[in-house]
């Protein structure tokens, strides 16, 4: 039986340890269903991505038939990576968020099962109708019509349970990450419905579905996946160190700034929209500048001190690593969107760049830092089994040089290619010739990160082994 | 989140959302309209567009000349306004340049440019990344006479002896859709570029606080 | 020391982190001041006053409408210069000087600047073929007729924007000025020393 140290910088009371296995029980099926499913798309979506990487070192490679076409295959990683991946586990580490800190059990475990089943299900199906030529044509929403209602239903039957168990929990103020759960949990329905209402099922006309389009897949990731990482950062930085988060009002500045100016943005300035909607974006995106000093300056107090701590356990590396690239990831966007650099930058491999940080370094890597935490103690919550640290750790390694590289390369070539595209002296043809060498790097980068990925499954499936072997041997003793 | 909905959904919606072709044509206005709507073919060609994410590659949208270079580059004439997508379904704007814009490539390129370029971009740019589309394509053999619409490759890529290329539907349909992909005129909200060289007897900067209608 | 090693400092499981409640500090309220007004600058200056016509990078209804035609005549050659742009920059060039073995330039050239633009009309017309003197130097090459893609309008365009342009200042041509030299009914293209017997007006 595992020992709870006492809590000495802690202000919030525990409760009894009893009620907390029966918390953690309650979320077992549903959450493993939901993190499963994650991981392995996840992984799905990293062979897209090198699929996808490798058609720029030979254009014939897979070319020969329709469904591994780079447009179809990129269309697939996107979606693979944002609903097979990114939902389920920013979902499902809600849920538990909201479960923990309400300290309440989860409200309708088997309803969230069957959203995940059903969630599953749709984006198995949807990516085959990407491959199969019926994607809508909108990177980060190429799933078509019939999918997204099924996916729409799934979501909300999830996230009503994460409503209801915050609904009854134990009266109490809440915590950060409770606000960024809740946001996330009410955003997204707002914005898939508006997407797929507006841009599939009754289409508006002309312009309007491009800016509808940027906007969606801004929300979907700045706000959406942004809200779910940063309620696990939140979190675990503060718990896993001991210390209190620095401060209450930051958080909230944090929290009402990125939501009212984290929603606006996405749009390339040469857009055909009238200018005020490129203005307000532009607006919109350096204002974002309030809430990325406030988490900075809110973690940066609260960890200051403890630096050489953040490397015991797995869970804070992955969460300060991830907290790290965030901050990266929204410079970059800010720098990106200011009105003489988006110039040099629109439709340039540089937003691609803030892409693949963004979800695989800030939102993966937090995501993950999460399931190390969370996995064990679904399993079994008085007696945690442990990770495999030398698996881990080349989880860890792999995965930030993989993203770095990836980032890096995407960043040069993307800045290089912005300024040979803004000289018409510079034919297309040279501009080519100019950024595919350096562009071929970042399949090492997608390498990485997967070979990161597989050594987690690996390390998962040790996990579930040394468990299995321990009820197993529980067992014999109980009959013995 | 509804503030930002406001902005960028419900705004927009309301102010552009039932555009209608304009006759607002700088340029020989009276009872001109623009856009005319697609024909047929170029429209199933955006479908086999929108099914291959086509606009993962390649932009549909010319910026004004303040902005960027793509004027210079001779991509257009002008840049893109919302009236130039009122007939597309979808909107496929794209947002990566990999490959070159093609909002006006029905100006560059004519239908046996586009189909040699599909079937093997090599041919007419040695060193490209963009990827094949030999699936929308057909290899037979030549019943006799070539076939008027067997691609016309160079050596290096073209079949075996007693074999052609020839286009499937769907490449055609493609073909006439990027060629159909032009954005004509110049609009009241995309007026001409001032003339370098002064010339009539307009005063150089005439200064009206009225929208020209 | 392991994860779960009980005397980890890390492994409080039960505990849930809690919060400081430090103030905001004032230099964060005044980034945020400074660029909350920047942005209102920014938006009052390059928002277009919110108008649908407005794309950037104009910053107003004023600015756009200043950038278009103002007057008939302006219209008028611009409508020109679209036709030029489409159809008659590809061989005589977009700065109109002309390229050894495609066309000769309109740039001070003798027979677009003449007082009458009669004879151009005709070579608009019917297309050119043969030698002809342009500027003192000898051309031969061969220009195809524009009687059937163009009516009289945009053929009178073209004409006046050519006179008008790059330096070039003769008189508009009317609409009226093509129709009558489209009278002369003229089988396939003309030829210079046949130009030199019309009249110029």
């Amino acid at each position: 039986m595992s020992v709870t140290a006492s809590p000495a910088h802690t202000a919030s009371p525990s409760p009894p340890l009893s009620a907390a296995a029966g918390i953690e029980a309650s979320c077992r099926l549903p959450l493993l269903s939901l993190f499963g499913g994650g991981v392995l798309w996840l992984l799905a979506g990293l062979l897209l991505a090198l699929i996808a990487s490798l058609k720029f070192h030979d254009p014939h490679f897979l070319a020969n038939e329709a469904y591994w076409t780079y447009g179809r295959v990129q269309a697939a990683h996107r979606t693979a990576l944002l609903y097979g991946f990114g939902v389920p586990a920013a979902l499902g580490t809600g849920l538990w968020l909201l479960c923990r800190l309400g300290r309440s059990p989860l409200a309708g475990p088997w309803v969230v099962v069957i959203g995940a089943v059903f969630w599953n299900m749709a984006v198995v199906i949807g990516l085959g109708a990407i491959l199969c030529g019926d994607s809508t044509g909108f990177e980060s929403f190429a799933m078509p019509g019939y999918v997204t209602l099924i996916l729409f239903v799934s979501y909300l039957l999830i996230a009503l349970c994460g409503v209801l168990s915050f609904h009854r929990r134990a009266t109490g103020p809440l915590y950060p990450s409770q606000w960024f759960v809740l946001g996330s949990l009410f955003w997204f329905p707002w914005i898939f419905s508006t997407a797929s209402m507006l841009l599939l099922w009754a289409p508006v006309r002309g312009v309007m579905q491009a800016s509808i389009a940027w906007w969606y897949a801004h929300n979907l990731s700045s706000v959406f996946l942004g809200f779910a990482g940063l309620a696990s950062i939140f979190y675990f930085i503060p718990k896993l160190l001991g210390r209190p988060l620095y401060s209450h009002y930051l958080a909230a500045l944090a929290f009402w700034t990125l939501a009212l100016f984290g929603s606006w943005g996405g749009m390339p300035a040469g857009a055909p929209l009238p200018a005020w909607i490129i203005s307000m974006g532009v607006v919109g995106t350096v204002l974002t500048t309030v809430p990325v000093l406030a988490v900075a300056v809110n973690f940066y107090q609260t960890v200051r001190h403890d630096l050489q701590a953040l490397d015991v356990h797995l869970t804070l590396r992955f969460s300060y690593v991830a907290l790290v690239f965030w901050l990266i990831a929204a410079a970059h966007q800010i720098v990106g969107a200011l009105p003489h650099v988006s110039e040099l930058t629109d439709y340039t491999w540089f937003p691609v760049a803030h892409w693949e940080l963004f979800h695989y370094g800030f939102f993966a890597l937090a995501m993950f830092g999460a399931l190390y935490y969370i996995v064990p103690r679904l399993l079994d919550p008085l007696d945690p089994p442990a990770w495999s640290p030398g698996l881990a750790k080349c989880h860890f390694w792999f995965t930030s040089v993989g993203i770095l590289i990836s980032y890096i390369v995407l960043l040069v070539v993307g800045v290089g290619q912005g300024f040979l595209l803004n000289d018409p002296y510079f034919t297309f043809a040279i501009i080519m010739e100019g950024t595919t060498k350096q562009l071929r790097h970042s399949t090492l980068g997608y390498l990485c990160i997967l070979v990161g990925t597989l050594f987690f499954l690996l390390n998962f499936a040790l996990l579930l082994l040394r468990f299995g072997r321990r009820c197993w041997a529980e067992l014999g003793k109980e009959v013995a | 989140m509804a503030c930002s909905w406001l902005s960028f959904v419900l705004g927009p919606q309301l102010q552009i959302g039932d555009m209608r072709p304009t006759t607002n044509i700088v340029v020989g206005a009276s009872g001109q309209i623009y856009p005319n709507a697609e024909p047929g073919a170029a429209h199933q060609g955006a479908e086999i567009y929108r099914a291959n994410g086509c606009a993962c590659c390649h932009t549909e949208q010319v910026r004004p000349r303040a902005l960027g270079s793509d004027i210079n580059r001779g991509w257009g004439i002008r840049r893109s306004t919302g009236y130039d997508y009122l007939f597309e379904q979808p909107v496929l704007l794209g947002s990566l340049r990999v490959g070159p814009d093609l909002a006006n490539a029905g100006r560059r390129m004519d239908a046996a440019a586009v189909l040699l370029r599909l079937y093997e971009p090599r041919a007419l740019t040695p060193g490209s990344i963009m990827p094949p589309y030999p699936f929308l394509f057909d290899k037979r053999r030549i019943q006799g006479v070539l076939s008027p619409d067997a691609l016309r490759l160079p050596a290096a890529f073209a079949p075996p002896p007693g074999y052609e290329i020839v286009p499937r539907p769907a490449a055609r349909a493609l073909a006439a859709y990027v060629t159909s992909l032009r954005q004509e005129g110049y609009l009241f909200e995309a007026p001409p570029p001032p003339q370098p060289a002064a010339k009539t007897n307009a005063p150089a900067k005439p200064m009206t606080n009225s929208p020209a209608k | 020391m392991s994860q779960d090693d009980p005397k980890n400092p890390a492994n409080r499981d039960n505990a849930e982190p809690s919060e400081g409640f430090a103030t905001v500090p004032i230099w964060l309220i005044m980034v945020f001041g400074g660029l909350f007004y920047w942005s209102q600058l920014y938006l009052s200056n390059h928002a277009g006053g919110f108008d649908k016509q407005v794309y950037a990078p104009f910053d107003s209804l004023e600015e756009v409408a200043a950038m278009n035609p103002k007057s008939a005549g302006e219209e008028f050659r611009l409508m020109g210069q679209d036709v030029f742009n489409k159809t008659c920059s590809a061989c005589h060039q977009p700065s109109g000087l002309g390229k050894e073995g495609t066309a000769p330039p309109l740039v001070g050239s003798d027979w677009v600047l003449a007082p009458g633009p009669n004879r151009i009309a005709h070579i608009a017309l019917n297309g050119l073929t043969g030698p002809i003197t342009v500027k003192g130097k000898e051309w031969n090459l061969t220009m195809v007729p524009w009687k059937d893609t163009y009516d009289d309008k945009h053929i009178a365009a073209v004409l006046t924007f050519i006179r008008s342009s790059w330096g070039n200042n003769a008189p508009a041509v009317t609409p009226e000025q093509v129709t009558a030299a489209r009278k002369d009914i003229h089988p396939g293209p003309e030829t210079s020393p046949e130009l030199l017997q019309i009249p110029i007006q």
